[in-house]
Parts: structure tokens; C-alpha cells; sequence
């Protein structure tokens, strides 16, 4: 990939939703308002999702007593942050509405 | 490369624009259910989506890092909108020192306390108590992060967001849950400090509050239960203390006893900071609460702590953008104490309601409020402001005329209500009517003067450096007011001669060199002024309150031709002349109190420049700044005022240093100790404290009702006592200096014979007799 296609690549992707995975197994959905050489991401309207704790689950099979029941992961908002390159494991896109085919992931 | 297989599937997800991850299974399940397609595919590689409830997810984390490899060192694909100014706001994640969400290794996100553990009624007890600190810590300007919502009990109440009351439990959802007697009334006892958080945010939100400064209301995007009405809250209680007393019976009595009494406290607590008051009880809603105090705090040793129901982990769930902070810890004794004072401070604001309705009562309990010994909180002062600005602007224009009625028109034609009931002639040749004309002239000024003059109560609502800084900017206000209000009367001079010559310029100057007065008594009050400034200080407030002596006694004079004439005149007119005499007591108080600030001013201004050629005043090094420098920032607030109140530096100096600079003079040290021998030395600054006793005496004599503070006598008078003493105490440090003086031989000697105290910074807090006053104490060593 040479500089204008990724340059290109990447410039759709401004203002679309992002999940950034972090290596410390939580995940990120936000804008990218920002991006460069380093991976590092900025998001904007950011929501921070994280896996339940394993006494969590543990709980709630428990006191469910269905072993496959469904808990949901824990969020909270937390707005503009820049997520850095190093710790990103996963990067995925999600289409919205309204910008169904305008990206080219 | 560049293929465009997007489009194949976008008719399967269509509709929810939310997106939300479902559950941890969710994403993995597809994610593996994705990669086999891909796999199928290895010459041309068309991204899947991954299809989750109607929206579709493409993983591109290769194709991003390769991206994002081609680019250039420095290069940034970036939103055009987006600002590295923005950038900057951004939160770094995986930053221990930013990332809120990150963990430390071993730590675990979320405390393990079983909020559905049954409790002690002692614990019960104890975290009540608990709640009642932090809850009083966060009065104090701490925020509820650190604070209340560090309590696994009320975040369980507060977060998911409940829907009603009924769905804030201890346990959320699975309703019709049962649960132990005593949950229940600490369930109560947390719905009633939330609510009463909720009318404590409402009520200093309303008014001018600083945040962060004052108090912090951020609640983190938890909703106090503002939609709950309190009744609902209320009977919450009210029920509780039923439960309490039929359901718990197996517990000591004293331990229940203690209980009810904090749920019966909450209750009252609530009633009296509920916004919907009645203007007629309004002294019946605070002395219930003071009531149950005594209570409270006697069975505080019963309680027992239950530190692990408390935690700052509860403040990653929190929309917040920091780590966690440390929890904020009060002691019961210090949290109990401000409880105490914020309800003799509530209490005392009530007072506001029933004063006389004169605008000068009203500014006196302002000044006695915020000169409390302990300084009212941020709530009672907001609470008391509520009273304040209760009505809207006419209120503050029907204030204003009063206030110019007692200061410039003494039962003046100018301000008789007849004039506002003349209606202008139908033809508009027709001259008007000279008392429309008057009437429209006082509205003239009234419109433009009553944003000034309510900015001028609102900055008396602050807390005291507040008040200070606000009380600069009201006073340029009032400078620019002053030349507009002079046009006014020349037009008022020509439709009548019979008139204080010009009333309103003098109104206004009068208020602004009150302002400039209030203004560098506040520095002396707050340490602003360093010792060795004191003197230069001093020597310009004597000056201002001079002009402002001088203001009043031709004011004063003007007052007494008013009350002979009328006098003179028919029985009407003798019976205004009566009351004539009685407005003029309060500006005979006004002069009085003007004519001792003067003196005393003067005289310690003197005595201070003689201590400084003694090199008895701490002086700080100052390698960078030149007094004249210093002297130009100090009085910064008042350069721009017009007529110049600022004492040239050139003047100042032939004042203040007679003998050239204090560190080095220019005169030989013994020609400054004989001056300083000299019994002409002391002749003026004795007989200056004498007027100032004299005048202050005076204005004790006259008493609060001709001050206009019958409301606060027995502050207003401790006022003027304390004004009294420091007279005393600088007529007592002059002869301190006068005894000692003979000693000397050089200014040198001075340091080991004498010792000044209560100058220094901080030194003199809470010791002086009056807080405006900075009277040295002369010590001999």
C-alpha cells in the first residue's frame, strides 16, 4: 500500500464508528477523529466496555442456575481519548445507517 | 487491491442505528463464525462482516496497520474539524495516571462487598455515621466521588439508573425480594441523603456559586432522584421508622433510640433544605434539626465502622475523567461540628425574611452573615441569597429609590409617589408636568443603575475573597455610573432648586468610595498586604475615607437646613421634619464610622512607618520589585477611577518615608531615633487615635437602629466594640514605642529590646479585634 491509498484508506474511516481491543482485554467504540503513523487512535464519544469479572459470572450462574446465562458487559462513558498504537490487539469497524457503502473496509 | 464488496450485503442490516455489545459471547461466537468464510476465499480477500443484531462489524485491524504503516513520520489523517487544541483534552488510555479503567496487576476492578450482608444495627449505626462525614466533606467543597459515592450502598441505589423509587433497592431487579427489617431503614436513610444532595445541588446552582471554589456539584452523571418528589422520599422514612419500631425488636433500645433519631433527623433535614418553603414558617423549619443534634451526637460512640462498605473503586463506574482519588475522610467530631454550624447558619439566613424592609438593614445582614466567625458554607450562603433574590428586578429598583431616599432625598418632592401618577399631557407641545418629569428621571436612573446595584448585593453573597475580587469589578461599574448620573442631574437641578446639590452623583460616589473602603479593609482582613505595606495602605484608606468624611458632612449639613425649614413649615411639614431628623442619625452613623476609619487609619499609617526605621517589620527579600512597582499593583483595582483616588507614589513616599527607604534611609540612623524621641513625634498619631476613639464611641452611642442594623445589633455592636479595642490597643502600642524609644542609640538597637507581634501573616487571625484592624502589639523584650 503506498502513502495516498493508505492515506486514503484511513480518511474514510474519519468520524465512523470504531472497537479498538486493548491488550488489557477491554474494548473502546468511538469516533476516530485522528490516526497516524504510530496506530495511535484517537476516538471521540467514547464508550469503554469491559468483560465481567469471573466471580461475576460465577454469580450469576449460580444464582441462575443456568450455566450458559448471559452476562452483559460492564459500560461506561468516558469520551475523548487517544487509545495508543502499542496496546491496540484488534481494530473493527462498524457500519451505521448512514454510512451504509461509503466505506471501503 | 482495491475491491469493493461492500455493497453485497448491505441490504441485510438495516434499522438500529445503536449499537451495543451484547455480551462477551456475542462477539466471540461471531468472530470465529467469520474467519472460516475468509478462509475459503485466499486469492481475493473479501472482508465479512460480522452481522450483530442488525448492524454489521468488519474487522480491519490488518488492513489498518498496514495503513497506517504507509504513512509518513509526523503525518496525520485527521479530521479537518479536529484541533490539536482539542487533541489535547484527550484522555490516554493505559495511562496509570489518566486511564481511569486501568488496573494495576492484581487489582481488581470492582469492591467485593455484599451489600445484602445482614448488618449489626451498631454497623447500621456506624454507616450512617459514616455517610453523615463524608456527606458534610462534601459541604466543605470536596466532590461526591470521593465522598458519598464511594458508598457501596448508594451507588447499589443509584446505578443502573432506577426507573422509580420502588426500583432503588439494595438488590436490583428480582422484585418483591425480601429483605432484612434493618436494610430497610438504612435504605432509607440513603434515599434521604441522596434527596437531600439533590436540594442541596439545586439550591447553589440557582445562585452565583463558584465551581470547584465553592462547592462541586458534578454528580457524575448519576441522577439524584431529581424527578422523585420528597414527599415520596419522606415516607420513605416515615415508614422506616415504623419498621424500626414494630419489626426490630431483638436490639438494645439505645442503639434504636439512636437510629430513629437519625431517621427522624434526615426527615426534618430534608423538610427544611426542600426548595417549596413557606414564607410564614420559615423560622419553624430549621429548629427541629438543631433540635435532634444533641442526639446524635451523644450516641455516635454506640456506633461501629464498617470501612469495607466503602470504597474508591466505585469511582471507575463513575463518568469521571480520573483515576480514582482517596476516599476524603472527616472525623465525626469536625463533620458534626459544620453540621451543626451549617443549621445555626440556615437558621440565622431565616432572619433575612423578617427584617425592616430597608435596603440598608438588609445590607447590614449581609456584611454580620458573611463576617460569621466560622464563614457560612456554600449552602447557607446560596440559601441566604435565595431569600435575597427572591423577587426580580423591580424589587431591586424599589430597593434603590428607598436607598437614595435615605442617603440624598430626605422626604424629598423628587422621589413622592404622586409624581408617578401623573400622566403626560396628550399634546405633545404641551410642556410636561415637572413631577412626571422628575418621576421619569428617577427611572432614568433607576434602569440603569440596578444592574450595578444588584451586582453590588451578589458580590455581599459571596464568600469573603470572593466578595473582595467581585467588589473590584462593581466598583468600575459604579465609577461609570457616577458620570452618567451626573447628566441626570443637571436635569433634575433645572427643574428644581430645592435639592442636595447633585443627589445622585453623590449617592453613587458615596457607594463607590464605601466599595473602595470595603475593598482594602477586605486585603487587611485576608493578609493580603505584607507588614511592611501596611503603612502605605493605611495612609490611603485614611485618604479615601477622608473624602468620603468630607462627602457626608456637607451631605449632613444639607439634612439639617432640610429639617429646620420644614420645621418652620405646617403641621405636615413638621411631621416630615421628624422624620427627617430620625433618617439623618444614620448618616450621622455613616460619618462617624467614616471620620474614626479616617483616623485611625492615619494613625496606624504613621505608627507603622515608624516601626518599619526600626526594622521591627518582617521583610521579605525582594530581589526583583521596587516598592513603587508593588504600590502600582496594589492599588491596580482603583487606577482607572474617576475622580483619581490613588495617592500619587511621589506623596506617598514624603509620608511613608521620611527618611528614604526603610532597608537603607537616607538619613543617619541617629537623627531618625532623636525624631523618634521627640515627643512632637507622637503628639499627632495620639491625638488621631483619639479622634478615632471619639468617633467610634459616637457611633456606638448613636446605636444599630441609626446604623440601620437593628436586625444584627448584637453583631453590629461587637463590630464597633471590636473597633473600640483596636483603638485602645494602637493607643497602647504608640506609648509601647514612645517608652522604649528613649533607650535607643541607633534604629539598630531596636531588634533586641522590642518585638512586634500580630502583624505577620496569619499571625494575627482570629486574634484581632476586628479583622479590618491590624494593630501591632509592641513587646518589650
Amino acid at each position: 500500500m503506498n502513502n495516498q491509498e493508505a492515506t486514503a484508506y484511513l480518511e474514510q474511516l474519519i468520524g465512523r464508528s470504531l472497537r479498538l481491543y486493548t491488550s488489557d482485554s477491554r474494548i473502546f467504540v468511538g469516533q476516530m477523529k485522528c490516526t497516524d503513523k504510530d496506530r495511535n487512535i484517537i476516538l471521540a464519544l467514547t464508550y469503554e466496555y469491559r468483560q465481567p469479572s469471573e466471580a461475576t459470572i460465577r454469580k450469576t450462574v449460580e444464582s441462575s442456575g443456568n450455566p450458559s446465562a448471559q452476562v452483559p458487559l460492564m459500560s461506561r462513558y468516558v469520551g475523548l481519548v487517544v487509545v495508543p498504537g502499542q496496546y491496540i490487539t484488534r481494530i473493527e469497524y462498524e457500519e451505521s445507517q448512514f454510512s451504509q457503502g461509503t466505506v471501503v473496509p | 487491491m482495491a475491491d469493493t464488496s461492500t455493497n453485497e450485503s448491505s441490504t441485510e442490516g438495516d434499522g438500529e442505528i445503536k449499537v451495543t455489545i451484547g455480551s462477551a459471547a456475542d462477539c466471540g461466537l461471531d468472530r470465529d463464525s467469520a474467519s472460516p468464510k475468509q478462509a475459503q476465499l485466499p486469492l481475493r480477500q473479501v472482508p465479512q462482516p460480522i452481522v450483530n443484531g442488525g448492524s454489521k462489524v468488519w474487522d480491519i485491524t490488518e488492513r489498518f496497520t498496514q495503513a497506517s504503516q504507509a504513512l509518513k513520520i509526523g503525518q496525520l489523517v485527521k479530521d479537518e474539524y479536529f484541533t490539536l487544541f482539542e487533541s489535547i483534552g484527550a484522555l490516554e488510555i493505559m495511562d496509570p495516571k489518566m486511564d481511569s479503567g486501568f488496573l494495576q496487576p492484581g487489582e481488581t476492578l470492582e469492591e467485593n462487598y455484599d451489600a445484602l450482608r445482614t448488618l449489626l444495627p451498631e454497623e447500621v449505626l456506624g454507616i450512617m455515621d459514616q455517610l453523615l462525614c463524608y456527606e458534610m466533606a462534601w459541604h466543605q467543597g470536596y466532590p461526591l466521588s470521593q465522598t458519598l459515592f464511594t458508598s457501596v450502598y448508594i451507588d447499589r441505589l443509584l446505578w443502573p439508573e432506577p426507573r422509580s423509587l420502588e426500583e432503588a433497592q439494595f438488590y436490583r431487579g428480582n422484585p418483591g425480594r425480601v429483605t432484612d427489617a434493618l436494610q430497610d431503614v438504612l435504605r432509607a436513610y440513603c434515599l434521604g441523603i441522596i434527596k437531600s444532595c439533590d436540594f442541596v445541588i439545586g439550591k447553589i446552582t440557582s445562585r452565583d456559586y463558584f465551581e470547584e471554589e465553592d462547592f462541586c456539584t458534578h454528580t457524575y452523571n448519576r441522577s439524584l432522584f431529581s424527578k422523585v418528589p420528597h414527599d415520596f422520599v419522606l415516607h420513605e422514612l416515615e415508614i422506616a421508622e415504623e419498621i424500626l419500631a414494630t419489626d426490630v425488636d431483638d436490639i438494645d433500645e439505645t442503639v434504636k433510640a439512636a437510629i430513629n433519631c437519625r431517621l427522624e433527623f434526615r426527615r426534618n433535614f430534608l423538610v427544611a433544605l426542600s426548595p417549596d418553603y413557606s414564607i410564614n414558617f420559615l423560622d419553624k423549619y430549621w429548629p427541629p434539626v438543631s433540635a435532634l443534634l444533641p442526639a446524635i451526637e451523644s450516641s455516635h460512640e454506640l456506633a461501629r465502622v464498617v470501612p469495607d462498605a466503602f470504597s474508591t473503586k466505585i469511582q471507575r463506574r463513575l463518568t469521571s475523567t480520573v483515576p480514582p482519588r482517596p476516599i476524603v475522610e472527616l472525623e465525626f467530631k469536625d463533620a458534626f461540628a459544620k453540621l451543626k454550624q451549617l443549621c445555626e447558619d440556615c437558621a440565622e439566613a431565616t432572619k433575612y425574611t423578617f427584617l425592616d424592609p430597608a435596603p440598608e438593614e438588609y445590607q447590614s445582614f449581609l456584611w454580620a452573615f458573611a463576617s460569621r466567625k466560622v464563614q457560612p458554607s456554600a449552602y447557607a450562603r446560596s440559601y441566604l441569597a435565595g431569600f435575597v433574590f427572591a423577587g426580580d428586578n423591580e424589587i431591586f429598583e424599589g430597593l434603590l429609590r428607598d436607598d437614595l431616599a435615605a442617603m440624598v432625598f430626605p422626604e424629598d418632592q423628587v422621589l413622592d409617589p404622586i409624581n408617578w401618577t401623573i400622566d403626560a399631557p396628550r399634546n405633545p407641545l404641551f410642556p410636561k408636568d415637572k413631577r412626571l418629569q422628575m418621576a421619569s428621571i428617577i427611572d432614568d436612573f433607576t434602569n440603569r443603575a440596578v444592574q450595578n446595584y444588584v451586582e453590588l448585593w451578589t458580590a455581599l453573597c459571596q464568600n469573603r475573597c470572593r466578595m473582595r475580587r467581585m467588589l473590584c469589578h462593581s466598583l468600575l461599574a459604579f465609577d461609570q455610573l457616577q458620570s452618567d448620573a451626573s447628566i441626570l442631574d443637571d436635569e433634575l437641578q433645572a427643574l428644581t432648586s430645592d435639592l442636595q446639590q447633585y443627589p445622585l452623583t453623590t449617592w453613587v460616589y458615596h457607594l463607590k468610595l464605601r466599595q473602595i473602603e470595603w475593598i482594602i479593609q477586605l486585603g487587611f482582613e485576608q493578609d493580603i498586604y505584607l507588614p511592611d505595606e501596611l503603612a502605605g495602605m493605611y495612609l490611603f484608606l485614611a485618604k479615601v475615607a477622608e473624602t468620603r468624611n468630607r462627602l457626608l458632612s456637607t451631605l449632613l449639613e444639607f439634612w439639617e437646613q432640610r429639617q429646620k425649614r420644614l420645621e418652620k413649615g405646617k403641621k405636615v411639614d413638621v411631621e416630615k421634619a421628624a422624620k427627617v431628623q430620625e433618617g439623618k442619625a444614620y448618616i450621622e452613623a455613616l460619618l462617624a464610622e467614616a471620620v474614626g476609619t479616617e483616623e485611625l487609619s492615619a494613625a496606624l499609617s504613621s505608627l507603622y512607618t515608624l516601626l518599619s526605621y526600626l526594622h521591627l517589620l518582617p521583610q521579605p527579600p525582594r530581589p526583583f520589585s521596587s516598592p513603587e512597582l508593588r504600590y502600582d499593583l496594589r492599588t491596580k483595582p482603583f487606577a482607572l477611577l474617576q475622580p483619581v483616588e490613588i495617592i500619587p507614589f511621589d506623596t506617598l513616599t514624603t509620608h511613608i518615608h521620611p527618611f528614604g527607604p526603610h532597608a537603607a534611609p537616607t538619613s543617619p540612623s541617629e537623627s531618625i531615633v532623636k525624631h523618634l524621641q521627640q515627643a512632637t513625634t507622637y503628639q499627632p498619631i495620639d491625638a488621631s487615635v483619639k479622634r478615632a476613639k471619639d468617633a467610634f464611641a459616637k457611633l456606638k452611642k448613636l446605636g444599630p437602629k441609626a446604623a440601620s442594623a437593628e436586625g444584627v445589633k448584637e453583631q453590629w455592636s461587637g463590630r464597633v466594640q471590636g473597633r473600640l479595642f483596636s483603638c485602645v490597643a494602637a493607643g497602647v502600642a504608640v506609648a509601647g514605642l514612645r517608652g522604649m524609644a528613649g533607650e535607643l542609640v541607633s534604629t539598630a538597637d531596636a531588634e533586641g529590646k522590642l518585638r512586634v507581634e500580630g502583624v505577620a501573616e496569619g499571625e494575627g487571625e482570629g486574634k484581632r479585634y476586628h479583622e479590618w484592624w491590624i494593630v501591632p502589639k509592641v513587646v518589650k523584650l
